[in-house]
């Protein structure tokens, strides 16, 4: 009796082992909150049809826009057509500050982020380009010598006054060529990207909602954190701020070029405000979804933990209005009194913190991006 | 005169310790705080040829990533010297110029393993020599074309830019890694805390009679000690040498840093700086027991070091070989140096090393070997069997070293 009893618990708790190991579609990462029950194909397609896929043919219309532009300014170079090129390369910046974040499929492939903003650009590697005329896009080394830093150096600080930009212009066919080839290669890049998403992506990346390390949401996440880390929080304001150099690099802001009005700090106000309505799932194009906010609060009930998202959101709130305090230029702001500049810093810090560890702990997310080695 | 001191001073000692015997467990030797010893007043501690080649080291590296080089210009830095032996001046810095010191001379030349070993020895000198010659005539050469399995080129890593042979080898990572146990191991733990450098001639004799080197503070015993010192500390912050652990140099006292960061190895800086000043302690109190059991400390966790790096590095890359090739390649680059390496650890309580070449060349060729493009071809699987394998020799486990 009691050894069938014995036998009888070794079965049942063999088959219950089997079954907890069957519902999870993936091996690992189901100890720590065994229930979790959370719709991740949902906040998946969310994130696929609220933000990604909207923001990048918003964007698509942006740069295409501008390439036009561009054709259009090289063709009869004047100051009218430059303005208009002008107007246009600040909306399409604008409108990267939205999809900048998405790193992920098809863009990482081609790392469009890098050949997109890699600031300060390399003035005298584009000119070098130019006056060379034998120059290679394609290459990692030339990431600082072209998007939207590059662009900008040529419209607005080629020459010293604006005739002088369309001088330049209209006496040399290598500067037009130039031109052409930073805005075209923008669009052929995120065209290809975009078609990806369209064209079957989408339906890969909201299929893939498992937890392991390589499933959508995982991946996602450490890239929109990793976003966070080394392009807002540190490449728009910690490194201008000099707070890992110890000295200010004020030259090392975005949009270092741009005249007033000028574009740095609503750049960066709409990089935040863009991350922040993807934590919380807020989608200018199809309204209110699941995302992070959602799948913490699902978490927070489950294991009866802390309201992690609350604290988050107050925190990139609080940073927020910390940067709103700052001057529209940021060049200037660190120049005049950059005490401003390393409060935001500590404010975006703040989020790092919570995102990086409480964050990634509840959702048992692991950092796939390692620590550059520093050399 | 000398030696009939020496019978005297001997006699004294015998005489003296067998009085001692019942007091002879309770002699207690204590280290200083900081690595700084002095005798009438004047500092006995020097290591400035130390500082010199690992000065003479940097620039090589750093003139290893600058495609305006020559395959000429890069072998005057490291032999400090031209091909015919005439005095050059290669570096940035007159101290470095004027000096007669090399790099070269002292990369893989121990006593222990190489003074009857020439044959290994100029081998691996022209090792080293061969990867600075390809940098130029391979990598620069290409250094405008992208990479792809077989094509030397450059390739992405994150917003860097990493230049690659055809293999997917990082050059200028094969020999600054090399160095750091070709050059700075290799003396350490086989040339200067060696009992046969240690103990060369008269040293014992000279040490227990407190009879310096000519002009002067320090026995040539306290001097070797010190040497091996400097090659771990030798541009370190001499102030704090041991809270700045990492930021010394880019050789074996950065990455002495980095696994000391590792929270496995998190005691392993202070317990090294603690076995360097005991063991130099003992020498001034002429306890030689005491001084090669901090000898055999210091052996152990420094090619521990190296060991933990080399698998380290193959298991980082690992996980980024889909996700970012450039800096799986970049890992596995600084890998192949630490492997390479590998050749100059030690053995506990042993004169042999950990290694034998035919073990070396054996990873090495495994980790190029998955295909006909090398660092392109390799898998999870090789790695992680290298990285087993290396483990096996050592105290930690892969997971220990892993992260």
């Amino acid at each position: 009796m009691k050894k069938t009893a014995q036998l009888g618990l070794i079965v049942l708790l063999t088959i219950v082992s089997t079954i907890w190991v069957g519902c999870s579609d993936d091996m690992p990462n189901t100890d720590k909150t065994p229930n979790d029950q959370f719709d991740r194909s949902a906040m998946l397609e969310h994130w696929a049809d609220g933000f990604i896929i909207p923001g990048y043919q918003s964007y698509l219309e942006a740069i295409d826009s501008m390439d036009a532009k561009a054709e259009r300014f090289v063709a009869d170079p004047n100051i009218s057509r430059l303005n208009d090129l002008r107007n246009n390369y600040r909306f399409a910046y604008n409108a990267w500050q939205e999809v900048s974040m998405f790193e992920i499929g098809k863009a990482e492939e081609l790392a469009l982020r890098n050949q997109t903003n890699i600031y300060p650009t390399n003035r005298e590697e584009i000119l070098g380009n130019i006056i060379s005329e034998t120059y290679n896009l394609e290459l990692p080394s030339t990431i600082d010598q072209q998007g939207f830093p590059a662009i900008e150096f040529l419209i607005y600080a080629v020459s010293a006054t604006d005739l002088l930009i369309v001088d330049q212009f209209k006496s040399n066919d290598a500067y037009k060529a130039y031109l052409t080839n930073l805005t075209s290669r923008m669009t052929s890049l995120t065209r290809e990207v975009y078609t990806n998403w369209t064209s079957g992506y989408r339906e890969t990346f909201i299929a893939d909602a498992g937890s392991s390390a390589s499933s959508s949401v995982n991946r996602m996440v450490n890239d929109f954190l990793f976003y966070y880390e080394r392009f807002l929080r540190a490449g728009k304001i910690a490194i201008p701020a000099g707070v890992f150099s110890g000295t200010p690099l004020a030259n090392n802001v975005e949009a270092l070029y741009t005249p007033a009005p000028t574009l740095n700090k609503s750049l960066y106000i709409n990089a935040l405000t863009s991350f922040k309505n993807f934590f919380e799932g807020t989608s200018k194009y199809i309204g209110n979804g699941p995302s992070l906010t959602a799948y913490l609060g699902y978490i927070q009930i489950l294991t009866s933990g802390a309201n992690i998202s609350h604290a988050i959101e107050t925190a990139i709130d609080n940073a927020i209005e910390v940067s709103n305090g700052l001057d529209n230029d940021l060049n200037r702001q660190v120049e005049v009194d950059n005490s401003k500049m390393l409060a935001t810093y500590d404010a975006l810090q703040v989020v790092t913190v919570l995102m990086k560890t409480d964050m990634l702990s509840a959702l048992n997310v692991s950092v796939d991006y390692v620590d550059a080695d520093g050399d | 005169m000398k030696t009939l001191q020496n019978i005297i001073f001997a006699i004294l000692v015998i005489g003296l310790a067998s009085c001692e015997d019942v007091d002879m467990t309770k002699t207690t030797v204590t280290a200083p705080a900081k690595y700084q010893f002095e005798r009438n007043g004047a500092s006995t501690v020097s290591f400035s040829g130390q500082t010199t080649r690992i000065m003479m080291a940097e620039e090589l590296v750093s003139a290893l990533s600058d495609f305006d080089q020559s395959v000429e210009s890069l072998n005057k830095m490291y032999a400090n010297m031209d091909a015919l032996g005439n005095d050059v001046a290669p570096f940035s810095q007159d101290a470095l110029n004027i000096s007669t010191k090399s790099v070269r001379s002292k990369v893989a030349a121990s006593n222990d393993l190489f003074n009857t070993n020439a044959v290994e020895g100029s081998a691996i000198k022209a090792q080293l020599a061969t990867w600075m010659d390809a940098q130029i005539n391979e990598v620069a050469t290409n250094q405008d074309v992208l990479a792809a399995p077989g094509v030397a080129g450059q390739i992405a890593d994150g917003t860097k830019t990493r230049y690659l042979n055809a293999y997917g080898l990082e050059y200028n990572q094969a020999v600054s890694k090399s160095l750091i146990g070709g050059l700075m191991l290799d003396q350490i733990v086989n040339n200067y805390l060696s009992n046969t450098v240690l103990d060369d001639e008269d040293n014992r004799a000279e040490n227990d009679n407190e009879l310096t080197e000519e002009a002067q503070s320090y026995t040539t015993m306290e001097h070797k000690w010190d040497e091996a010192y400097g090659y771990l500390f030798g541009t370190a912050d001499a102030t704090d040498a041991l809270g700045t652990i990492g930021q010394g140099d880019s050789f074996l006292n950065k990455y002495l840093g980095r696994v000391n960061g590792d929270s496995d190895f998190s005691t392993i800086a202070l317990d090294i700086y603690n076995a360097f000043k005991l063991g130099r302690a003992a020498i001034v109190a002429k306890d030689y027991t005491l001084r090669d059991q901090q000898a055999n400390i210091l052996k152990g966790l420094l090619s521990d070091v190296i060991g933990v790096r080399a698998v380290y590095y193959l298991q980082q890359s690992k996980i980024q070989l889909d996700s970012n090739k450039g800096g799986a390649f970049h890992g596995l680059s600084e890998g192949y140096g630490f492997i390479y390496s590998l050749r100059f650890a030690r053995a506990t309580n042993s004169t042999d090393a950990l290694f034998s070449r035919e073990e070396v060349d054996g990873f090495i060729s495994t980790l190029m070997g998955d295909g006909s493009n090398g660092l392109w071809d390799v898998t999870p699987t090789t790695l992680d069997q290298i990285s087993e394998d290396i483990a096996a020799k050592f105290d930690f486990t892969v997971a220990h070293a892993a992260e």
